[in-house]
């Protein structure tokens, strides 16, 4: 059965309504606050952002594209499903992703509970936005040439496989990725949407306070200084010390850099308790004492009220 | 030994041929439809005048002549014996300076505006245009389509329309059009909005459904159209369609999803002018994953993403489009194209078809450049005498 997009959208909405159903043009499901949708529905695109969808039937068929953004209760997609561009930013209840999915498009932006890719699939020749994908720990081997692969967030993902190739960029902010495939060599890389090159990337042995602090621009100078280490950057571009005490593994201080154009880098020098290593933690330019800085640390809005019984 | 090479733009209809003698060579060249003039240089040796003839063609490629017997020009006679319009004659607005002047050319052939108290005159297309003192667009046209000339024409260009009322669409000149569909048979090419910014503004301009056009002219090859504001094509769907050429300052995501659902099994050229969020664009490069998949047009040769915001993104993604081995020409000119999208077409595949990268107006580094104009293509990649070079700001053509 043939409906315009409006009145498919309000049939489906009243519920009831049954497949097959073809809509010429955009359905208009968003909020749909149904947990399934009609069989045997064809649409050319289908916006179901924000709905309490919690899966799609298996014979769902799109042409362009599928939203399903913020779809907070979505945990599974169909074997085979296939669209233009597939979206699904923020499906945090999302754990996989099915076998023989087919897009050109594919963004998973904030899906942290995402962890598992098919065997089989094919995302290629457009962008691969991965952003904040905090549970994956590999990319599979069947994703060919993109035009953009966003990895920045991947906190678990320390390898790209050999045969990924982009034409656009590829982001690999905060990833623990060290070096690149073949594939990938001399790709323009991105560090948090920052454009960056290979050395600032996977030589931050290389890099110098000087270096950061002659960067003019300041988002640059950010990601610079985040690669450096502030610990190492802070020593380097002699810190002032602002305050400075004791707590139960040793020395503490509270340093202070100026940065041009930008509000100063204050941060918490300090060792851990358990490893004894020394690190540094930023906290916000206006705090004054040490304790002021290990209560906000802590959580602490007020630091009078913050008394550590033991700090591990 | 001779080349015949033709030149079409909103502006001009050229030819330029060149025919090499013993030790000298003749150019002869003029407006398409005269004979032209001629120049004959000797040199000193037949290499020498070899040598330069071979120079002056690559010249003339750069600039974007083709050659006359090619398949982007066959009939370059215009209007060949069967009515086809050749593929070079669909283009119009090739350079950003182009944009602020109404165009002196249509289909190859030179345009004029409609006065009803001259002769006719053959062999020109007639233009169609009110302003805020002379509400005479209307009147003129059905005044035209009353004379004996309608039957024979086959192109038409209609300005612009609002005369004292900016809110105006061209919904009246699309009924007086409709009205008189069986007194212009032969029609084959309109464009609708031929509109400078001194006139209306590319975003301020109100168009409307154009699909009625399309049902109404079975015959019409070549649809072109400016302003993106009302723009709509509900119906898509024509059997021999050629060109669409659809120029905006911001295209609105229903347009691009129309085409994308559209029926046009004939088309050759498709020209979309994208433009920015400022000026209403609200697509995203995923909206155009239909039309690069290549599924959509079988026979297309052109295909222009032009003014757009997301040119750099466009290059990333058309390089793997399965389009790029039917493609004659790729136009991404007079967007924000920057070296992250030329770098991306450096890694274009090797195509038995793409002849012509357009990326005229860009933010290209001259390095950049240098080593795009390395691709066994013909590249433009010029820029405009006075285009503003700003790392912060960067516009469209059409933006600023």
């Amino acid at each position: 059965m043939l409906l315009s997009p409006q009145a498919a959208s309000e049939a489906i909405r009243s519920g009831g309504k049954t497949g097959p159903i073809e809509v010429e043009g955009l359905l208009d499901l968003s909020q749909f606050d149904r947990p399934s949708l009609p069989a045997r529905l064809h649409c050319y695109e289908l916006d179901a952002r924000a709905s309490k969808l919690t899966s799609l039937p298996p014979d769902l068929k799109i042409d362009g594209r599928l939203v399903l953004d913020d779809c907070a209760v979505l945990t599974s997609l169909p074997r085979g499903l296939s669209a233009g561009s597939i979206s699904l930013r923020n499906c945090k209840s999302l754990r996989a992703l099915p076998e023989e999915l087919s897009t050109w498009f594919l963004d998973m932006t904030g899906c942290s509970s995402f962890e598992t890719w098919p065997e089989s699939g094919t995302i290629h020749n457009g962008s691969l936005l991965l952003r904040n994908c905090i549970g994956i720990r590999s990319l599979p081997g069947w994703i060919g040439r993109l035009s953009q692969l966003n990895l920045a967030g991947c906190v678990q993902l320390g390898k790209i496989p050999e045969n990924i190739s982009v034409s656009g960029w590829l982001d690999i902010g905060g990833t623990g990725i060290t070096s690149l495939p073949s594939g990938l060599q001399g790709a323009p890389l991105r560090w948090r949407g920052v454009r960056i090159d290979e050395r600032i990337a996977f030589h931050p042995e290389q890099l110098s306070a000087r270096e950061a602090l002659a960067e003019k621009n300041a988002e640059r100078r950010r990601v610079l200084i985040e690669r450096m280490g502030y610990l190492r950057f802070a020593q380097e571009a002699k810190a002032k010390v602002l305050d400075e005490d004791e707590d139960r593994a040793g020395k503490r201080q509270l340093l202070s850099i100026d940065l041009k154009e930008d509000e100063p880098l204050v941060g918490l020098s300090c060792r851990c308790p358990s490893t004894g290593r020394q690190y540094l933690l930023r906290v916000p330019p206006k705090t004054k004492t040490c304790h002021q800085a290990a209560a906000w640390i802590a959580g602490f809005d007020d630091p009078s009220r913050y008394h550590p019984q033991i700090e591990t | 030994m001779k080349r015949e090479l033709i030149y079409m733009d909103a502006k001009s209809s050229k030819f330029w041929t060149i025919e090499l003698a013993g030790n000298s060579h003749t150019v002869t060249y003029g407006r398409i439809g005269t004979d032209g003039q001629s120049l004959t240089k000797s040199f000193a040796s037949p290499e020498a005048a070899r040598k330069e003839m071979d120079k002056l063609i690559a010249e003339k490629l750069g600039k974007g002549y083709v050659d006359a017997g090619g398949s982007d020009a066959v009939d370059a006679g215009v209007g060949g014996s069967d009515g086809s319009i050749p593929m070079l004659a669909f283009s119009s607005i090739n350079r950003r300076d182009d944009i602020g002047q109404n165009i002196g050319t249509f289909i190859g052939k030179r345009v004029m505006d409609y006065d009803p108290e001259k002769p006719h005159k053959p062999d020109v297309v007639y233009r169609f245009r009110s302003d805020w003192e002379n509400d005479e667009l209307l009147p003129n046209l059905k005044h035209f389509t009353q004379t004996g000339a309608a039957a024979e024409t086959v192109a038409l260009v209609i300005g612009a329309w609002h005369g004292d009322n900016p809110e105006m669409t061209p919904e009246p000149v699309l009924d007086v059009l409709m009205q008189a569909k069986d007194r212009l048979p032969k029609l084959a090419a309109l464009y609708i909005g031929d509109i400078t910014s001194e006139e209306n503004e590319m975003s301020w301009i109100n168009q409307t459904d154009l699909s009625p056009l399309l049902a109404a002219f079975p015959k019409l090859q070549l649809l072109r159209a400016r302003g993106g504001t009302g723009l709509a094509l509900s119906s898509p769907k024509h059997e021999n369609l050629r060109a669409l050429a659809l120029e905006t300052g911001g295209m609105d995501v229903s347009v691009i999803r129309s085409i994308c659902m559209s029926s046009f099994p004939n088309l050759e050229y498709l020209e979309l002018w994208l433009g920015t969020d400022e000026y209403g664009a609200n697509h995203a490069i995923a909206d155009l994953q239909p039309i690069l998949s290549g599924r959509l047009f079988p026979k297309l040769k052109y295909l222009g993403l032009r003014n757009s915001q997301l040119a750099d993104e466009i290059a990333g993604v058309v390089v793997n489009s399965p389009l790029i081995q039917r493609l004659e020409t790729l136009d991404l000119s007079l967007g924000v194209l920057t070296d992250e999208g030329a770098r991306a077409l450096l890694k274009l595949p090797p195509s038995p078809t793409l002849k012509k990268l357009n990326l005229h107006y860009n933010y290209i580094s001259d390095e950049l450049i240098r080593q795009l104009k390395a691709l066994p293509l013909t590249v433009d990649a010029s820029k405009p005498g006075h285009m503003e070079e700003d790392d912060e700001d960067r516009f469209v053509a059409v933006g600023e």
